[in-house]
């Protein structure tokens, strides 16, 4: 961030300039506005962080209404703020439980993004790179992957829950690190109960008629994908038997505890998300939709509705992660593709925003309990520390102790990294 | 055989006397046809057999499939014995023994696989492994070329290749192009035609689809000129976008004075372009009257986005501006040009392109690209289809081509170039030249070849089906007409969405989107109803979304999300395996009503039951030894056992892989 003109090139360079007239931001010389943060930076930074489970809004999350409020102005809209577990600090009050749990949370309040569009700001987001015909960029689950190797024999070490089709997954790496999708949390992993016409003692003597009618074949044909089948086969079939199933079965949980995240798609997303990093799942994906608030958005179906189904399931989320002892392990990332404009439209909504949204990062060896990074009064642009998405991510492969620059090569020889040219906030770390 | 059944043992052999009767129809209906054919024709006949009253089906998209003419048979004939002339002087050149010929077992179920994208029903294959006409393999060649089956499965291959997707872009659906493209294959249109249409179309969409091409890099004309050069012409100028290609001869320049054909064209009209609107800017126009219709506060806010789409959705018209000229970019850092200097139109091999006054340059670059005189683009067109029916290029990969490049055997590649050219850019008659020789007809290897070793094709490789080859395979074993379900023509969502936006009131663009949710939004589930089976439209890989959910069979298998060129994989992973074993289709398969279901049961005895069980999935008979084990498991297990001889065999590395 020290140089936020050189990285940015054509377009994005000459809008930024244009908007840093405007703010008077430039590249900022004023002192760092954070009261939370330790001034004397610690000699060894992240590192902490083994799994990741990232919390993606879709649609573009209202900053004003949940972690950006602007009490006074005529910008705030109808979301009063609340007090949190940190003296200072307040936040939205549809996130009553985010705001017990505040002191594990570092909320940054001074993203900023290139682009107002969906999906190429998800997929910046998402990759840190621009959205390109000509090639894919991965997302961070593959990326950990490709820089720490495989973590789990069975299961790919990333897993997506209700993530859209156009989520970049494992890009232009090799297929073997493409994340498993779950496309419904309430029903886990597909496909694993067995026909029931089949005589049921038999699963083992199934498999050995599969091989007794695949000897001859298997004999001539000794081609590598055939063999890597044949693996593939003992791995499910151990897979079927292994207790790692069970990570993925939510009726393994007490209905209580399941009510605690939320019956829905995304408070349930989140509980599978504990399940499958207390299996030695690496990274999963949760993405939550419905936060493109155009119009209506303190109807009661609309902000409140979506920013509970969020406290409930992220609190529950924080609060099962710290008891269980997996928080300073596990990062938590919450994010989405850019905010909502300040001021409200005549429809009674909010339209897209990329000059200035939130963010935030938990667990996983980030100093809980601040705010990183600040908006200008109205909520219209950042006033102090912007932080670009590849900043973002170099923040999260820095926690996960990722080389930043470190050049992948894509299959037809471009080089790439995992955060762009993107430099980690230390502050945060 | 579902799970209420499997209570009530002996429930099979119940079934068996239920459907005797359609066995004794089934029996007719095979022998009244035999003489003729080796592929067996679509039971039209069944209509006689059982006439019922069923709901009229909802509209279908179907192409008009051309078929190969008998009078250019011999013509292939004598090619493809050229060509095997070739492959055998390499042998020697090479010592490499090539493989025995294939088995007409082998020979039938890789021939469907490769035409229609499926293996062939159970009745196929009795027909086909029955048949002694002596030119029965040619016969089954030229029927399946004059099949749907080949437009469904080519268009999965090229739309992997193109990255169609349903959307093209936010406001262009693309169900036209979509079925252009299949219609084109069908119906054969010569590749040289094929392409210069993508590339040169202007309109609206829903007035001429091709125009789908440019629509999918709305908005990235230098991404699309990349994509173009790569997929067309089988060269990667990508990386001079930025710079200076590193591995390749191409200069930055180069790359820009390409892009300057198509950088004039717009995928979006302006609301100022007065040839298209005489009445004044549409958008302007129409907002303000949607102000003034005076709807209920609330529903002026609910429909305003949609309105505004609606109108969106009529301007996607592909235009060219004559103004709007290419420069180099700004930190452009070569010494042969400026940076921002303008850059004008020039190819980057080849001869120049010719443009005649008043018109685009794209047209020009169209009739440039496709001409014979373009020393990639034959080339291109000739290996991808080869690579296609072998599993293995010419030359490999198919899109990054040098000048250095050499491939596997020359001549024969030029040979293969010419005849593409002979045949002015018929793609079915081409393909029915390489089915034809002897080279495809040998079996497969059987030891991998390392992509950097050369193959001097013995044989075609072992190749695993892709993933709408294996969706659509299973498809043919659970579904008794899996062809039934047909996506809905595009017509009938155009006919409602297009809007003369000259003379259109607010309303009327209003009651376009109205009517278009109305009739195709909600509608879609009745149309699909019938069709599904726990939650899966069970309809050909080539008739489902574009891409399918993430956790879909066909993208469980490798099936592209259509975001890169060509990101189709056919490596394995656990889940797939998890689809074989306990995937709904594979439940669908051992109930009652499943195609395979059916045909066990019309059997007389378990020894007769497991010979159409391996006829079914493998294509082939049982020998002696798996014909004892599995009526040895069937003695053992009752109806059951047939459950597990049937689930044994689809999860076979033979059933997956094509030899």
């Amino acid at each position: 961030m020290r140089d936020l003109l050189s990285k940015l090139d054509g377009v994005g360079r000459r809008q930024f300039l244009e908007y840093a007239a405007k703010s008077a931001l430039g590249v900022s010389v004023l002192p760092v506005f954070n009261q939370m943060v330790d001034a004397a930076p610690t000699k060894t930074k992240g590192g902490k962080a083994k799994r990741l489970i990232y919390l993606y809004m879709a649609g573009a999350m209202s900053h004003l209404d949940t972690f950006d409020l602007k009490p006074g102005h005529k910008n705030q809209g109808e979301t009063k703020a609340i007090k949190t577990s940190v003296p200072g600090a307040k936040i939205s009050e549809f996130l009553p439980t985010l705001a017990e749990e505040f002191d594990k949370m570092a909320v940054i309040n001074s993203m900023y993004t290139e682009t107002g569009a969906h999906g190429p700001g998800e997929y910046m987001m998402r990759t840190s790179y621009k959205k390109i015909a000509t090639t894919r960029h991965p997302s961070m689950g593959p990326w950990i992957q490709r820089f720490k190797g495989r973590q789990n024999q069975n299961l790919p070490d990333t897993v997506l829950v209700s993530a859209p089709a156009r989520h970049p997954s494992a890009g232009f790496l090799d297929p073997s690190f493409s994340p498993l999708p779950i496309g419904d949390p309430n029903r886990g992993l597909e496909n694993t109960k067995s026909p029931s016409y089949l005589s049921d003692n038999s699963f083992e003597k199934r498999m050995d008629l599969i091989n007794k009618f695949d000897r001859k074949f298997q004999n001539k044909f000794k081609t590598k994908d055939v063999l890597a089948y044949t693996d593939f086969y003992s791995q499910a079939t151990s897979l079927l038997s292994s207790d790692e199933l069970k990570a993925f079965d939510l009726n393994e949980e007490k209905a209580e505890d399941r009510d605690k995240y939320g019956r829905n798609s995304f408070g349930q997303g989140c509980m599978l998300a504990r399940r499958l990093v207390q299996n030695d799942v690496r990274c999963v994906e949760v993405t939550f939709g419905g936060w493109d608030m155009h119009r209506d958005i303190y109807e009661d179906r609309t902000l409140p509705t979506r920013a509970g189904i969020l406290d409930k399931a992220l609190g529950s989320l924080l609060k099962d992660l710290s008891d269980l002892g997996l928080l300073d392990e596990t990062l938590v990332v919450l994010t989405t593709e850019f905010g909502r404009t300040p001021v409200i439209n005549k429809n009674a909504g909010r339209d897209h925003h990329p000059g200035v949204f939130s963010a935030a990062l938990m667990g996983g060896g980030i100093k809980g309990g601040h705010f990183y990074g600040k908006s200008d009064a109205g909520g219209q642009s950042v006033d102090e520390d912007g932080v670009l998405p590849a900043d973002f991510n170099a923040t999260i492969a820095t926690a996960l102790n990722l080389p930043l620059d470190k050049e992948i090569f894509s299959p037809d020889g471009r080089p790439f990294k995992v955060a762009h040219d993107g430099e980690a906030v230390t502050k945060l770390l | 055989m579902s799970g209420k059944q499997v209570s009530c043992p002996g429930g099979l052999t119940r079934h068996w006397k239920m459907y005797g009767s359609c066995a004794v129809v089934l029996t007719f209906l095979i022998f009244s046809c035999l003489p003729d054919s080796e592929a067996a024709p679509r039971r039209k006949s069944s209509k006689k057999a059982a006439p019922k009253k069923e709901e009229p089906l909802p509209p279908r998209f179907m192409v008009k499939s051309k078929p190969v003419s008998p009078v250019k048979s011999s013509a292939a004939l004598k090619s493809a014995e050229k060509i095997d002339k070739f492959v055998e002087t390499n042998y020697s050149k090479h010592k490499v023994k090539p493989n025995p010929l294939a088995t007409d077992e082998q020979f039938l179920r890789r021939v469907y696989l490769d035409i229609t994208g499926t293996i062939p029903t159970y009745r196929e294959t009795r027909y086909f492994l029955a048949s002694r006409h002596p030119d029965k393999r040619k016969r089954l060649i030229d029927r399946l070329l004059d099949s749907d089956g080949y437009a469904s499965h080519y268009f999965n291959y090229w739309a992997d290749v193109l990255r169609y997707t349903d959307r093209l872009n936010n406001n262009v659906d693309g169900g036209p192009y979509r079925q252009w493209i299949k219609q084109s294959l069908a119906e054969n249109k010569p590749w040289d035609k094929m392409v210069e249409e993508m590339i040169s179309a202007e309109g609206l969409i829903w007035e001429n689809p091709a125009t789908g091409y440019l629509q999918r890099d709305s908005g990235m004309p230098l991404d699309n000129m990349n994509n173009t050069v790569r997929i067309f012409l089988g060269t990667r100028i990508g990386c001079a976008q930025c710079h200076d290609h590193p591995f390749d001869r191409w200069k930055q320049k180069e790359f820009y004075e390409m892009a300057a054909f198509t950088f004039g064209s717009s995928t979006r009209a302006s609301g100022r372009n007065k040839d298209l609107y005489t009445n004044g800017d549409p958008n302007r126009r129409l907002r303000k009257e949607y102000q003034e219709m005076g709807q209920e506060e609330k529903d002026r806010r609910r429909n305003q986005g949609r309105f505004n789409r609606m109108i969106r959705v009529n301007m996607m018209v592909v235009t060219d501006q004559v103004n709007r000229k290419i420069q180099l970019p700004h930190d452009y850092a070569y010494s042969d040009a400026k940076p921002k200097s303008v850059v004008q139109p020039k190819t980057i091999f080849g001869k120049p392109a010719d443009i005649k006054k008043g018109e685009a340059p794209r047209q020009a670059f169209a009739r440039w690209m496709v001409s014979k005189d373009n020393p990639r683009f034959a080339l291109t067109i000739s290996n991808r289809l080869w690579t296609q029916v072998f599993g293995r290029g010419q030359i490999e990969p198919v899109d990054d081509m040098m000048d250095s490049t050499v491939a596997e055997n020359p001549e024969l590649m030029k040979y293969l170039e010419s005849e593409m050219k002979r045949l002015n850019f018929d793609m079915k008659e081409y393909l029915r030249i390489l089915f034809n020789t002897k080279t495809y007809q040998r079996q497969a290897s059987t030891t991998d070849v390392p992509l950097t070793e050369q193959y001097h094709f013995p044989g075609p490789v072992l190749r695993r089906m892709t993933a709408e080859q294996a969706w659509d395979s299973f498809l043919t074993l659970a579904v008794v007409d899996p062809e039934e379900y047909r996506e809905l023509p595009s017509n009938v969502q155009s006919e409602i969405v297009a809007v003369n936006l000259n003379t259109a009131t607010a309303r009327e663009v209003l009651d376009a989107d109205v009517k278009k949710r109305a009739e195709i939004d909600k509608t879609r589930y009745k149309r699909e109803k019938k069709y599904k089976y726990k939650g899966q439209l069970l309809a050909r890989a080539s008739e489902l979304p574009s891409p399918v959910s993430p956790s879909h069979f066909l993208r469980t298998f490798g099936q592209s999300d259509r975001e890169l060129i060509s990101a189709s994989s056919d490596s394995g992973s656990v889940p797939q395996i998890l689809f074989m074993f306990n995937g709904p289709v594979t439940h669908m398969m051992l109930e009652k009503g499943s195609t395979i279901y059916n045909n066990v049961v019309g059997q007389k005895t378990v020894k007769d039951g497991v010979d159409v069980i391996f006829m079914t999935i493998l294509n082939r008979h049982p020998d002696s030894e798996e014909a004892k084990i599995a009526m040895g498991e069937i003695d053992k297990n009752g109806p059951a056992g047939y459950g597990n001889v049937i689930w044994s065999l689809v999860n076979t590395r033979e059933f997956l892989f094509i030899q």
